[in-house]
């Protein structure tokens, strides 16, 4: 039996139909609705794959505001979790990733009754700003083996190691993928490209039954769920929130190159002038 | 390796009564569905039955899934009307053949067969599950085969290969199995129909009210005459709850003969002036400044899909008397007026802030396409191979007789006597072709259904002529009055289908199944006694780009066809008839685009033709 | 109204810009020269506007990585320190990230790198990784080791004073924070720019004190400089303690993954279409040639994979493969140019190049959808249309065999 944590996002719902921006061009929160972030849900793939393959007992966690629930209720759906925590505090508003990865260390350390936890599943990134430094830094945090960009998980359970494959992109390269061991307890974002690998029958019929019991606890969620704030935490205050983040977002502009939608202009296939004057244009890239 | 007792290949409604029927009886099975989830690879042109014929009996939906089937299952409506039209022009007649759908006949409802066959597998993999099996999806079966120990061995494109003691093939009516075992032939357009269907929105009370239906009935419309573009075959137009399935059925031996695309057909039904009006609606138009920056036209398309979602959903509630309850329940709205006013406020805001327009139209959701076996022609004489049992249309066993058009309740009966003939098997440990084979052709043999696939049923035929006495019989030329003055009177009807049943089908088919019946006869009725429409609009259906791009897919970039004779008669053909325009010419060959295929199989005949591996390939939200 | 100036030059405490280096397989990332390149332009005129003499200090960690240290004194560093050490071949995130926070807190090091500086030195004042797989999560760690702050995927950078008011973090009151580094990101829409500062700290509670001001750098964006072998430069070989109980993380291998065709290393693609069907053989070369002169790849339409035209083994090889197709069942681009010759424009073709920045079309057919498209669109056949382009490119190429007889 392995512990494992999954910290999710809730995340605005960027499809079209839900989405709703500014006139300058902000999203407009208030308008848009939240839903799981998608880098979090194969986090939840990831996490739900060694429950099936080895067992494992599951807790999510998020920060976010008390609204954030029907995230996990999402994640819930995904990965028969037995353990949800909505980590919730205005004092927690305006936290980069430094001050966030403060309070889910202080989050993770308490899952699972205080239970240590094996692995803990991240997303690689959130796609309405956050870039991938929460996971990484948390992991730090925990003192964690950090593992990113991870396409397969496979578990030693004897040696209490894992075994993962990374998918390293790299300018200039088409990709390599790295096969790395450690040892537990480890720190893993999930790379996008992860999809979990069902290869047999009894697989998949496990997966297709613990499904249907995960959307019968997600039903419930609210029974498996903890919410905390900063105190029953335990975090100090001057390291979460705003006080806690070195950075600040100091300036949001539009950025200038952005152009009015495509009008082609027509050269006549005679006209060999015009042709030749798309030379120029193509010159600053060539040279 | 894995071993399993059963392994039945096909998520359809067919594969998944055999799961829930074998679990009932104790066995262990294991489904395998290529479609990402159960019920997105299956289209039907939806009636599901439940039959009591006078003379033996067959296995009925509610006796595999319990009495409370009506009750529990989704199905969309009862139909308590089947109407037969005869178009030409803008001139239709008009026959209420009720009584021809209530013979012998439980109950008929229409389906979406995506949302019945998920709630099939819910209920059949819970009885599979307490046996050790259950469904698998996503996974694509590619080869079987039987070892030197005569162990039959399942290899997948997605799994580690697998043991069973038996196997039902429910693949359809392409079934790779039947090809890979060579249990049959392809079918030759000779044996199937093609259909295609499009579902058409329209909202609850506007349904009932055209269709002249209160809200626990549904209606069934046919048509034959000019609307078949001169096929063999006709249209038909079910409603559902809120939706309706139109679509076009025709021999595609005659589509052969006079290639015609097939959203053609389904096109000339939809501009017929009588069905115009029956789909008729108000359709949002967004037009988006294209002079306007990226990031604002983005912004205004955002904010306008929400707003016209937000017009759609409640124009749809306050349309149904369930969905208005739903909004006054939830506590949004105080009662229809509010709601009413609050469309109106939006429908403004669209006008005024989004210069959006609202157009006269119909409201297209899904397009989609299958080959219908006809039993009279195609059944498996016997549907086996070694310890491999074929089901429904894989069987090609479906039954076609003039207005009866029936699939899904004889894959239901075919499975529940498969089931019992492995199951037997299975107690008895003997898989051989003349133990269980044989015992489930003999079962099979014993249906009623198949008896409609052999011969005449003059009971049948009885009320069938006597909807059309209307019809004053001299109006129907050359041989056919000829025949109806026979088939009305009693005595020669009898004798007329004894010697037609002495003959057999194959002999009497082309007298029936011909332009004439279909076509000729029907727009002769209806120039002269139809009665004249006067259409409000024309519709405009969307194009085959149009209908492909709203469907959606998991594009394998590998081909799960593969074109061996590009220069083919067969494939110049299909250049026309793929419902989706997947092949061309090019330089006097025939090449094939694969991608926007619908999987209905029409090309299978002439190329190598797989279904795409698991998950991948068009994904019906209606079906 | 300043009332209150916030130096973060308190007496060479915190100094340099620190670039971490990223290399593979003996040869660097350009990544890591194109930070080199921004910071040299940095801080030379960080050096001149504020009278300093702080460093570009290259941070190379590796096996056998001597070699690239002149490299990357050529490309701008003025000081590489490398850590050498057969465990750092393969970059672990553990091991690198401690490394890395030994080398930025090492006053030792420090004084070696600029002596003219009195101590103490604290840690970096900069610091630049890469935004990548490695560098993405290197940077977090080592930042979360140095308790500082970072933001990702910077594609422009200033250092400016900043006069700075916020409620909360200055108390309402506007201070001036010097040498600020402005990092810009483009934010998730990729309409907006969004400026991340990491002020320092100067809550006498926290003690913390938010130095490097650290950032992951977008590769490809900022330009490398013209290397200059004859640059001279310190090179300082570093060695690391290394915890034994890290080395229990092994990479057991590495797989490198090819891919025949490279969309993203290209500014411009040239495609084709069905276009080339009156005279394929001919038009293919011709595109070739184009290609060429434009450093360009060449990637195709759907159909063209299907090998529908006579062509040569070699050229059907080399082009009529599904690795080439640009659309929904092949890759998406987004080059500087793309253009497209004899492409009509499937819906599929569309989704897969519409975020080219300037799209040229070239096609007999006015009505072709391509043209919706395109920016610019040239009325003819690729036949007639190119070989005038290509003359005309020609021109520009420079003439280097002219004295050559």
């Amino acid at each position: 039996m392995v512990n494992v944590a999954v910290i999710v996002k809730l995340e605005p719902d960027f499809s079209e139909g839900n989405v709703s921006y500014n006139p300058d061009g902000t999203l407009n929160r208030a308008e848009t609705k939240s839903i799981l972030g998608p880098h979090s849900a194969i986090a939840c793939n990831a996490a739900f794959y060694t429950k099936i393959t080895y067992g494992s007992r599951i807790s999510i966690g998020t920060m976010g505001p008390p609204i954030a629930d029907s995230a996990l209720k999402q994640a819930q759906e995904l990965t028969d979790a037995d353990e949800m925590n909505l980590y919730s505090d205005r004092i927690f508003a305006g936290a980069d990733t430094l001050a966030t990865a403060e309070v889910l260390r202080s989050g993770i350390v308490k899952m699972l009754d205080g239970n240590k936890i094996d692995i803990v599943f991240s997303g690689h990134r959130a796609s309405d700003g956050e870039t991938g430094q929460t996971g990484p830094q948390t992991a730090w945090k925990l003192g964690y083996t950090f593992l990113g960009n991870v396409i397969e998980v496979n578990i030693d359970l004897e040696r209490n190691y894992v075994i993962v494959k990374r998918l390293v992109m790299l300018q200039g390269f088409d990709g390599i993928v790295e096969e790395v061991e450690a040892p537990l307890p480890v720190f893993i974002t999930v790379d996008p490209s992860y999809s979990p690998n069902y290869r047999t029958i009894y697989q998949r019929l496990a997966f297709a039954k613990y499904r249907k019991e995960a959307i019968a606890r997600a039903n419930n969620y609210k029974q498996f769920l903890k919410i905390y704030d900063s105190k029953s935490l335990g975090v100090d205050p001057k390291f979460v929130g705003l006080p806690g983040s070195p950075t600040i977002v100091y300036r949001v502009e539009k950025i200038p190159k952005a152009k009015a939608s495509r009008k082609a202009q027509l050269i006549e296939g005679q006209d060999i002038d015009a042709i030749k004057s798309i030379v120029p244009k193509l010159r600053p890239i060539v040279s | 390796m894995e071993t399993f007792d059963v392994a039945i290949v096909g998520g359809g409604s067919t594969g998944l009564a055999a799961l829930k029927h074998l679990s009932d009886l104790g066995k262990q099975a294991v489904l395998i569905e290529a479609g990402p989830q159960v019920g997105t690879k299956n289209v039907s042109g939806g009636i599901l039955y439940s039959k009591r014929p006078r003379n033996g009996k067959v296995h009925n939906v509610e006796d595999v899934y319990g009495s409370d089937f009506e009750a529990s299952a989704p199905l969309e409506r009862h139909i308590s009307k089947y109407i037969l039209h005869a178009t030409s022009g803008n001139k239709i007649f008009t026959l209420d053949l009720t009584p021809a759908h209530e013979y012998q006949t439980n109950f008929g409802y229409s389906v979406l067969l995506n949302k019945l066959n998920s709630w099939f597998a819910s209920v059949a993999s819970e009885s599979a599950e307490k046996q050790g099996g259950g469904i698998v999806t996503g996974v694509h079966v590619r080869d079987i085969q039987w070892s030197n120990e005569n162990k039959t061995l399942i290899h997948t494109d997605e799994l580690e290969e697998f043991q069973v003691k038996a196997i039902i093939a429910a693949d359809g009516v392409n079934s790779e199995i039947a090809y890979l075992t060579g249990a049959r032939q392809k079918f030759s357009p000779n044996e199937v129909y093609q259909g295609v269907k499009v579902v058409i929105r329209l909202p609850e009370e506007t349904i009932e009210e055209r269709f002249e239906i209160d809200t626990s009935e549904g209606a069934a419309h046919l048509f034959a005459g000019d609307v078949t573009l001169n096929h063999i075959g006709g249209g038909f137009i079910y409603t559902n709850r809120d939706t309706l399935s139109l679509g076009a059925v025709y021999h595609y031996e005659s589509l052969f003969s006079k290639p015609t695309e097939p959203s053609t057909l389904v096109n000339a039904l939809i501009q017929n002036p009588f069905v115009s009006e029956l789909i008729k609606d108000e359709v949002i138009t967004i037009d988006i400044d294209r002079e306007l920056s990226k990031e604002e036209q983005l912004r205004k398309r955002f904010a306008l899909t929400k707003l016209v979602k937000t017009f759609e959903e409640l124009r749809y509630s306050c349309y149904s008397s369930s969905g208005r309850t739903r909004l006054i329940d939830s506590g949004k709205f105080k009662n229809f007026e509010e709601m009413k006013a609050k469309l109106d406020s939006i429908r403004q805001e669209l006008i005024e802030k989004y210069n959006t327009k609202f157009v006269t139209n119909y409201v297209e959701l899904e397009y989609s396409a299958k080959l219908v076996p006809d039993g009279k022609r195609c059944r498996m004489k016997k549907p086996y191979h070694r310890n491999i049992l074929f089901v429904g249309d894989a069987a090609g066993r479906g039954i076609f007789i003039g207005p009866r058009i029936e699939g899904l309740n004889v894959g239901i009966d075919d499975a529940v006597r498969a089931s019992l003939a492995i199951s037997r098997s299975i107690d008895k440990n003997n898989f051989a072709e003349d133990y269980m084979g044989q015992y489930y052709t003999s079962l099979v043999e014993q249906s009623p259904y198949t008896r409609d696939m052999k011969e005449i049923d003059k009971e049948y035929l009885k009320i069938f002529l006597e909807s059309t006495k209307s019809i004053p019989k001299e109006i129907v030329g050359s041989r056919y009055g000829f025949i109806f003055k026979i088939m009305s009177s009693g005595k020669l009807r009898g004798l007329a289908v004894g010697i037609a049943n002495l003959l057999g089908y194959e002999k009497i088919l082309p007298l029936v199944e011909s332009e004439e019946t279909y076509v000729q006869v029907p727009i002769e009725v209806a120039l002269k006694l139809g009665k004249k429409i006067d259409p409000s609009y024309t519709p405009v259906p969307p194009s085959i780009e149009e209908r492909v791009a709203r469907l959606r897919y998991n594009d394998d970039p590998i081909s799960h066809i593969i074109v061996r004779e590009p220069e083919s008669e067969f494939l110049r053909k299909l250049v026309v008839l793929c419902p989706t325009r997947c092949y061309y010419h090019e330089d006097n060959k025939v090449m094939l685009q694969h991608e926007g295929c619908i999987e209905c199989g029409s090309c299978a005949k002439g190329t190598e033709w797989r279904h795409p591996r698991g998950e991948k390939g068009v994904i019906f939200n209606y079906g | 109204m300043v009332t209150e100036s916030f130096s973060n030059n308190s007496g060479g405490k915190y100094r340099n810009l620190y670039v971490v280096i990223e290399h593979i397989e003996g040869k660097l990332v350009p990544v890591s020269l194109e930070m080199l390149g921004e910071a040299r332009r940095l801080m030379d005129d960080f050096n001149q506007r504020y009278q300093e003499s702080e460093r570009v200090v290259a941070v190379v960690l590796g096996y056998k990585v001597q070699d690239l240290c002149q490299q990357l004194i050529s490309y701008g560093a003025d000081v590489v320190v490398y850590a050498e050490n057969k465990e750092l071949e393969y970059s672990r995130n553990t091991i690198d990230t401690k490394v890395i926070a030994q080398i930025s807190r090492d006053a030792g090091l420090a004084k070696q790198i600029s002596p003219e500086y009195i101590p103490p030195y604290i840690k970096p004042r900069y610091m630049f990784f890469a935004a990548d797989s490695i560098g993405r999560h290197l940077s977090s760690t080592v930042l979360a080791e140095l308790e500082s702050g970072l933001a990702s995927d910077i594609n422009k950078l200033v250092i400016s004073d900043i006069d700075f008011r916020h409620e909360h973090k200055t108390k309402g009151q506007t201070i001036r924070y010097e040498r600020t580094l402005e990092m810009y990101r483009p934010d998730f829409s990729g309409f907006l720019w969004t400026t991340i500062l990491c002020l320092d700290n100067k809550n006498p509670e926290i003690m913390r004190d938010y130095h490097p001001q650290g950032c992951s750098i977008i590769p490809g964006v900022f330009n490398a400089i013209e290397p200059d072998i004859a640059r001279e430069g310190l090179i300082l070989q570093y060695k690391p303690t290394i915890d034994p109980e890290d080395l229990k993380v092994k990479v057991l291998n590495k797989q490198m993954l090819k891919k025949k065709i490279d969309f993203d290393g290209h500014r411009i693609i040239v495609s084709m279409g069905r276009g080339i069907k009156d005279d394929p053989e001919q038009n293919v070369k011709l595109i070739e040639q184009f290609a060429r002169l434009l450093d360009a790849e060449i990637g195709i339409s759907l159909p063209l994979s299907k090998r529908l035209y006579q062509l040569s083994d070699s050229i059907n090889s080399k082009y009529m493969i599904p690795e080439r197709v640009i659309g929904t069942s092949g890759s998406k681009v987004a080059p500087s140019f793309y253009i497209a010759t004899g492409i009509h424009g499937a819906v599929q073709h569309i989704a897969g190049m519409k975020e080219s920045e300037f799209v040229v079309a070239i096609n007999p057919d006015e009505n072709a959808p391509i043209k919706d498209e395109s920016d610019l669109f040239i009325n003819g056949r690729m036949e007639d249309v190119l070989p005038i382009i290509i003359e005309e490119l020609q021109k520009l190429t420079p003439i280097v065999s002219s004295h050559m007889e």
